[in-house]
């Protein structure tokens, strides 16, 4: 094991003891609240970006994932009581099995018509769930959740643990396939699709993978949401503003490594959180919107590769 | 040795000092707001019931200015939930874990609602709920009192005037169409069940989505099976493309009642801007200007709400949402001052055991927090003449047809004949 290696580890596991110790040190559940939202979105900008960023197939229906991840919980806790690890990864194979249909994509459809493929993945499934009686239609579902276990204080503050460590876990993953010979493979994609494939990389296996472990770990970041909401609707669960956030993230942050959307989801989600109750309105969105032109302008590669040409500007 | 007067000097002085950080503390509190929080829905597809704010300023200011509740001013902690239920649980637990408020007021409608209604159950917190329909028949929580007047069973109930009149009508034939969405999917259910219990045959059932903006073809389906009631669950955009759709494609002779729960036909912009068009349709509202509902403390209200409609920009007529904002604060008034504390257990208690005079009428709630009795009007449009706003603020031009004690008028039918104005 590398230093490197043992580096993040050592910081995985403290993350983890942090969040553990915050639930029974910080007695506001307010903070469980709204760090929900922000670890949430660390884990959509982080499975986002293993596709969007390391292949560079940009996904604009990541809302289509996570919704898929909140309705497959909220399914098999009003049929079965199911527990929650249950629903997690029951969420995890069914973002897969769209992740690997959205791959399937990619062979017809390369560029800015995949991205429009991946809206309408979005509007076909909402549109599926308005039609289901059973998971409420267009009117939403209502579930009280079954009470947390002992050690984590209070509900809000366990699902907030539980995503904590999928956060974790997410994000160990992207590293994972940064460094390996699958984030390899997807870079040399990125660069150009004709090019790999001509230097014997396997590009519709490696499309397909990353598909399907984005797709996975999109869905697995819906599952806790009937836990702590307690109420699902398809406005909610599909709403193209938690997209153009989780999208937004990646880029802000920079999409070459994991650090990048870690970055972006605790910066922007942080900002939008305080924003609610602080300044509030048109606002909060308004700002995503300036974030990334600015972004986009002065820092294509997000505040990591900013960073790095200012490193190395300063040692040049 | 110490005389008796020194000694009572001393004790005297002992006493107050001692005493003296207790009543500063306690005239401390005294003077300290009893906050009342809220979200308002400011951006995003519900923002126009974003006046809701200025009917619970209204309340502040007028319960303030009678000297608060409990000797302490009232002061509003309200938040922008960009009309998105994901924002409510993190929102409301600010207002009760960091604002410390001492009283809540849901979000507008169904949808928001539902978020806040597992969050005061597990509390046992008080809430005055706002609009949302049937909010309180899932959680069923003991301490939730509703200021719209939906009355009991409001998910099958609260649209059942329009049924009474179409049967009064003679009409059999019922075509029911609705948005995907919430609201017009709970008012269609609830228009398939009073069908069936009036036995009336429903010849037409479909919904469409959302964003529809042509419905020729709906219109023409519709009037292919021949209905004689038009039972038509909307929302803003879509009532007025139907409404326009309507002019141009037409419903077929066969009609005699057409509207029912469009959403829209309450606020002043769309009704100026549908103008002719809307007469003859009976639809939903909560207060209009007729005889019968007019008191002096809505005139009073509604000529205090307009000048600042039009200062901020809000809805000129604020018919459908402030006044019943208003009665929130109302209810909550009653409550505080009738149980004489804020302890929300006692302050239910007081709700569930007396009636609340509110500027929109008398409530009296049931075990569910709902009105007993459903105050839902049905009213007509008749004799709308060009697009000025002023004209709905006239008695004659939105006809109260049910409930029959508010009644102002008789059903005009059939359709096309209502339809000439």
């Amino acid at each position: 094991m590398k230093r490197q290696d043992v580096a993040f580890a050592a910081g995985a596991i403290v993350v983890l003891l942090m969040g553990f110790g915050a639930v029974h040190a910080v007695a506001n559940p307010y903070f469980f609240f709204a760090g929900y939202v922000i670890v949430q979105y660390v884990v959509l900008a982080t499975a986002w970006n293993i596709l969007g960023g390391y292949a560079g197939y940009i996904n604009f229906g990541p809302a289509a994932l996570y919704g898929a991840g909140v309705y497959t919980s909220a399914l098999l806790l009003k049929a079965f009581g199911a527990p929650l690890v249950v629903n997690i990864v029951a969420a995890g194979l069914v973002g897969m099995v769209l992740g690997l249909m959205m791959g399937y994509l990619t062979l017809r459809v390369q560029g800015v018509y995949f991205a429009i493929a991946t809206i309408a993945l979005v509007i076909m499934l909402e549109t599926v769930v308005h039609n289901i009686e059973y998971l409420g239609g267009a009117r939403g579902l209502a579930l009280i959740a079954p009470e947390p276990p002992a050690w984590a204080v209070g509900r809000t503050q366990f699902v907030f643990l539980v995503l904590l460590a999928i956060a974790v876990m997410s994000v160990a993953l992207a590293r994972w396939i940064e460094r390996s010979w699958i984030g390899r493979g997807l870079r040399a994609l990125r660069a150009s699709e004709e090019a790999a494939e001509c230097a014997g990389v396997a590009t519709l296996r490696l499309k397909l993978a990353a598909c399907a472990v984005s797709g996975a770990l999109l869905a697995v970041a819906g599952a806790p949401y009937i836990y702590y909401a307690s109420y699902i609707d398809p406005g909610s669960a599909f709403s193209l503003t938690l997209g153009l956030n989780t999208i937004a993230m990646p880029l802000i942050g920079g999409t070459r490594s994991w650090a990048g959307p870690v970055i972006g989801a605790l910066l922007l989600a942080s900002v939008q959180q305080a924003a609610t109750v602080t300044i509030s309105s048109e606002l909060n969105v308004l700002m995503v919107g300036l974030a990334l032109i600015v972004f986009i302008a002065a820092a294509p590669d997000g505040l990591i590769g900013l960073a790095e040409r200012l490193r190395r500007k300063m040692h040049a | 040795m110490i005389s008796r007067r020194r000694f009572s000097k001393i004790a005297a002085g002992t006493g107050l000092a001692l005493a003296a950080p207790a009543l500063s503390t306690s005239s401390l509190a005294q003077a300290q707001p009893i906050k009342i929080g809220t979200s308002i829905s400011l951006t995003g597809p519900l923002s126009g019931t974003k006046n809701a704010l200025t009917g619970y300023q209204l309340w502040r200011d007028d319960v303030n200015a009678a000297g608060g509740l409990l000797g302490r001013p009232v002061e509003l902690v309200t938040y922008d939930d960009q009309s998105s239920p994901a924002q409510i649980p993190a929102i409301y637990s600010k207002l009760v874990d960091v604002d410390r408020v001492d009283l809540l007021i849901s979000p507008y409608g169904a949808v928001l609602s539902a978020p806040v209604m597992p969050f005061v159950k597990q509390r046992d917190l008080f809430l005055v709920g706002m609009f949302a329909l049937a909010g309180n028949d899932t959680v069923r929580h003991d301490k939730y009192f509703h200021a719209c007047p939906w009355g009991p069973n409001s998910q099958v109930n609260w649209a059942r005037g329009f049924f009474d009149l179409a049967r009064a009508a003679g009409c059999t034939k019922v075509a029911i169409m609705s948005a995907d969405i919430e609201f017009a999917k709970i008012s269609a259910a609830g228009g398939k069940a009073i069908s069936e219990e009036y036995r009336m045959s429903v010849v037409y059932d479909q919904s469409y989505p959302p964003n529809q903006t042509d419905f020729s073809a709906i219109l023409r389906n519709i009037r292919a099976a021949q209905p004689e009631a038009v039972f038509v669950c909307s929302y803003p955009p879509d009532s007025t493309a139907l409404i326009r759709g309507l002019s141009e494609v037409g419903i077929g002779d066969s009609v005699k009642i057409f509207g029912g729960s469009m959403i829209g036909l309450q606020y002043a912009s769309l009704l100026a801007n549908i103008g002719p068009a809307l007469n003859g349709i009976v639809n939903l509202h909560l207060y209009v200007p007729e005889p019968t509902m007019r008191n002096p403390a809505i005139d009073g209200f509604l000529a205090r709400y307009e000048p600042l409609a039009r200062a901020q920009q809000l809805d000129a007529l604020g018919h459908y949402v402030p006044p019943f904002c208003y009665a929130a604060g109302q209810i909550i008034e009653a409550g505080v001052k009738g149980a004489n504390t804020l302890n929300h257990a006692q302050i239910s208690r007081y709700l569930h055991a007396n009636p609340v005079q509110t500027i929109v009428g008398r409530a009296t709630f049931n075990e569910l927090g709902d009105w007993t009795e459903k105050r839902v009007l049905m009213v007509q449009f008749r004799g709308i003449r060009g697009r000025d706003v002023e004209q709905f603020r006239q008695p004659g031009r939105q006809v109260i047809l049910d409930p029959p004690p508010l009644r102002t008028g008789e059903l005009v039918a059939p359709f096309g004949a209502a339809r000439s104005g």
